[in-house]
């Protein structure tokens, strides 16, 4: 975000993340902000920040794929099992270190990811979307099935430690996960500038012309779903070191369901644009959790039904108000905000 | 343009200071306890837990109206899971910090597992539906009432009787099917090796994904194998749905179909009254008439909910389970007194409630020392004329659990 009047003088400003002296000085105090929040949050805040942030890992992977490569894919938190029961098997059964294990994971279910994504050489669209649904259904039933990963019993991953120090509480594995949300981001922020990124839009634009102009198709796509898997699985393997404890209900097709909700409510190719669907529809769901109760002590000649259903019938009208008044996400109204402040005193007409 | 503002301000006020005095009052009403449910109330489980949950409240609140337990007021906290383990562990961590949380009750084995870490190093409590998880481990997780393999044990001891009964030689077939996820397989830890010691044959087991509509492939698989009996573990109206198949495909008049405790319920019999004649129910708690004609639970249901319609098997389950709290609830009260009262108080109460009566909803309480099983009895019953009709008596179940080693 520029005030009027600063300009790019050359290549590298144009391309740069961070800008100016103002974008420093938000970087740097967010970032003491974000450290500094275990200090003052309450236990409940920094669980939140917990969820937030590994739910934000996950909708990178998917705004990689279906917000930048234009491949829609419903299979997202069966790559997220992947990677925790990936990385639960690598420490539970074979004892590696978690810091080990937790890039292992990601690229075990960017593995299983580019497997998975090969159809998406032959199809798109609404089919492209079954076949991740398909494949959801593949992940979990083997998982379910597989002696290796506890088959419906779960794991039980052990917390983070280093040294003596065990990672045992939210607020302790809140430094690790945000510190992995952070760099996912910058990764994620980084590659949507370089050629990879360029391409990825392209293909998500136009594939017959993005072919034409000699993009290879099948690696793209194939590297798109491999980034998708591989964020998926890191925060798979964030998921299961947090929790403890995790079994395939953790996982279903309704939390993929959420993160495509995210990407609607954010916006569709744009970094921002997951950070704001994300904390929109995770803090409604919380509000609405949390207000039920409270509208039912209200309402109770309704008994709890009503206000629970609050739950599923606030996410659709949310997704539906949006589909229809704001199908660019509140990225877009970032987008429109930053204008207005670049033009300023000037209005946008 | 100014007066619109301020008549829009005075509305925001209004509201927000209606909203305050609201909670306040609440807030302000002293000596309470709290029962957080994590009932999954718009999920795949809705139609089972939401009628527990309202029972529980319904009980509560009778038991508040009338002066509550020595004087305290049981308070239920009630969050949507949607039978999604990470909302599950959401409110968990929201409500942990709750000074008098008592217990709290997950819709699923599955949340009891996510949460319990969490509810052992709070030094409390927690109620979860039959895993034997909590049997096999004696920690601060409890079950509803029996462990489901136990309550698949005595089904066993049932149809050898039956078989007995019917003057057959040799010992019968036994299938299985049930949903394919932690529920299904968890009646084989125990339950399979329990069969087996009784010298009758069980066919592979029939697992399947919920959400499956017909069944005629998994019952003529079981049909070729020789089955006699059918034992079906999920959760209405699929029992219904595979009892049905089976009367459409004649399997109804050579395989006797037995329900768990969560099969049949009213709305099942209703739809399909043909096809359920004859299958029989293993249940922990009361049904039929029989539910519908006692006077707790009739009364609860038309002062609360105007209609008898509301005594299900999940209504009947949530008043028992409310019954054994209040009385465990007395129990701490008498040794702990209020304000020392938690959830680790909660947790030796618990145990040692051991016989305490619910007024013959179901048997008497088991929990103890060395048990996490609400009850330890089952009652039968058959369908007959679209109502479940009483077979046996309050019956003891089989203790499955120790017949599983590796737990």
């Amino acid at each position: 975000m520029r005030p009027s009047g600063v300009f790019d003088k050359n290549y590298g400003q144009d391309i740069a993340i961070v800008r100016t002296w103002q974008h420093w000085t938000v970087l740097i105090f967010g970032l003491i902000l974000l450290y500094a929040f275990p200090f003052f949050g309450s236990y409940y805040l920094i669980s939140f920040v917990n969820y937030l942030a590994i739910s934000v890992i996950v909708a990178l992977g998917l705004q990689i794929i279906t917000g930048y490569c234009g491949l829609v894919s419903f299979g997202q938190s069966a790559f997220m099992a992947v990677g925790a029961y990936a990385s639960s098997i690598l420490t539970v059964r074979y004892g590696i270190s978690f810091w080990v294990a937790l890039p292992l994971s990601g690229v075990v279910a960017g593995i299983i990811g580019v497997i998975g994504g090969a159809p998406s050489l032959r199809v798109k669209g609404m089919y492209l979307a079954l076949a991740t649904i398909a494949i959801h259904a593949l992940v979990i039933w083997l998982i379910m099935h597989l002696n290796i990963t506890g088959g419906y019993k779960g794991m039980f991953p052990p917390s983070p430690e280093l040294g003596s120090f065990a990672f045992d509480t939210d607020d302790r594995m809140y430094y690790i996960i945000c510190t992995v949300m952070v760099v996912m981001t910058y990764f994620a922020r980084n590659l949507v500038r370089s050629s990879v990124g360029r391409a990825f839009i392209a293909i998500r634009d136009n594939d017959l012309a993005a072919e034409v102009m000699g993009i290879n198709l099948y690696y793209h796509k194939l590297l798109g779903f491999f980034m998708a898997c591989f964020y998926g699985g890191i925060a798979g393997s964030l998921w299961a070191h947090l929790m403890t404890v995790i079994n395939v209900e953790q996982f279903t097709l309704i939390h993929s369901l959420e993160y495509i909700g995210m990407l609607i409510v954010g916006g569709m190719g744009s970094v921002p644009g997951v950070f704001f669907g994300v904390i929109f529809i995770r803090t409604l769901n919380e509000v609405v959790m949390f207000t039920s109760p409270f509208l039912g002590q209200i309402f109770s000649w309704l008994g709890p039904s009503p206000s629970a259903s609050l739950g599923l019938s606030t996410f659709g009208a949310v997704l539906i108000l949006f589909l229809k008044f704001e199908p660019r996400g509140l990225a877009h109204r970032w987008e429109v905000f930053k204008a207005s402040y670049r033009i300023y005193p000037f209005k946008i007409t | 343009m100014r007066k619109k503002s301020a008549v829009l301000l005075v509305c925001l006020l209004g509201v927000v200071l209606s909203i305050t005095l609201l909670s306040s009052s609440s807030i302000a009403k002293e000596k309470k306890v709290f029962f957080l449910t994590l009932a999954d109330l718009t999920g795949p489980a809705a139609g089972l837990s939401t009628p527990i949950d309202c029972a529980v409240r319904d009980y509560f609140k009778s038991v508040n109206e009338g002066g509550g337990v020595d004087g305290i007021e049981i308070d239920v906290i009630g969050v949507d899971s949607r039978y999604d383990t990470a909302r599950a562990v959401s409110a968990y961590k929201r409500y942990r910090k709750r000074p008098k949380l008592l217990l709290t009750m997950s819709s699923s084995s599955g949340m009891g597992d996510a949460i319990q870490p969490m509810i052992e190093r709070d030094k409390s409590m927690f109620l979860a539906p039959g895993s034997g998880e909590r049997q096999g481990h004696l920690r601060r997780g409890f079950c509803f009432y029996g462990p489901y393999q136990d309550t698949f044990g005595a089904a066993v001891d049932w149809l050898m009787e039956d078989w007995k009964t019917k003057g057959k030689s040799g010992k019968p077939v036994l299938g299985y099917i049930a949903f394919d996820n932690a529920w299904g397989h968890e009646v084989m830890r125990g339950g399979k090796e329990y069969v087996e010691s009784k010298g009758i044959k069980l066919l592979p087991p029939e697992l399947f994904t919920p959400g499956t509509l017909k069944f005629d492939v998994y019952l003529t698989r079981l049909a070729k194998g020789g089955a006699d009996y059918i034992y079906v573990e999920v959760c209405d109206p699929t029992p219904t749905y595979i009892t049905r198949d089976a009367h459409a495909l004649g399997l109804t008049k050579k395989i006797q179909m037995i329900h768990g405790p969560w099969g049949a319920t009213k709305l099942g019999i209703e739809s399909h009254p043909e096809a359920l004649e004859g299958t029989v129910v293993v249940s922990w708690v009361l049904r039929g008439p029989e539910a519908e004609e006692h006077p707790l639970l009739r009364d609860l249901a038309i002062k609360h909910r105007g209609s008898l319609d509301y005594v299900t098997t999940g209504y009947t389950v949530g008043v028992g389970i409310a019954i054994f709290f209040e009385g465990a609830l007395r129990k701490a009260l008498a040794d702990v007194g209020y304000e020392k009262i938690n959830g680790q108080a909660m947790y030796e109460a618990y145990q040692k409630i051991t016989g305490l009566e619910n007024g013959g909803i179901s048997g008497p309480c088991a929990y103890g020392p060395k048990s996490r099983r609400g009850t330890d009895t089952v009652k039968f019953y058959r369908i007959k004329g679209g109502k479940a009709v009483p077979l046996s008596d309050w019956t003891k179940s089989p203790d499955t659990i120790s017949y599983h080693k590796n737990w």
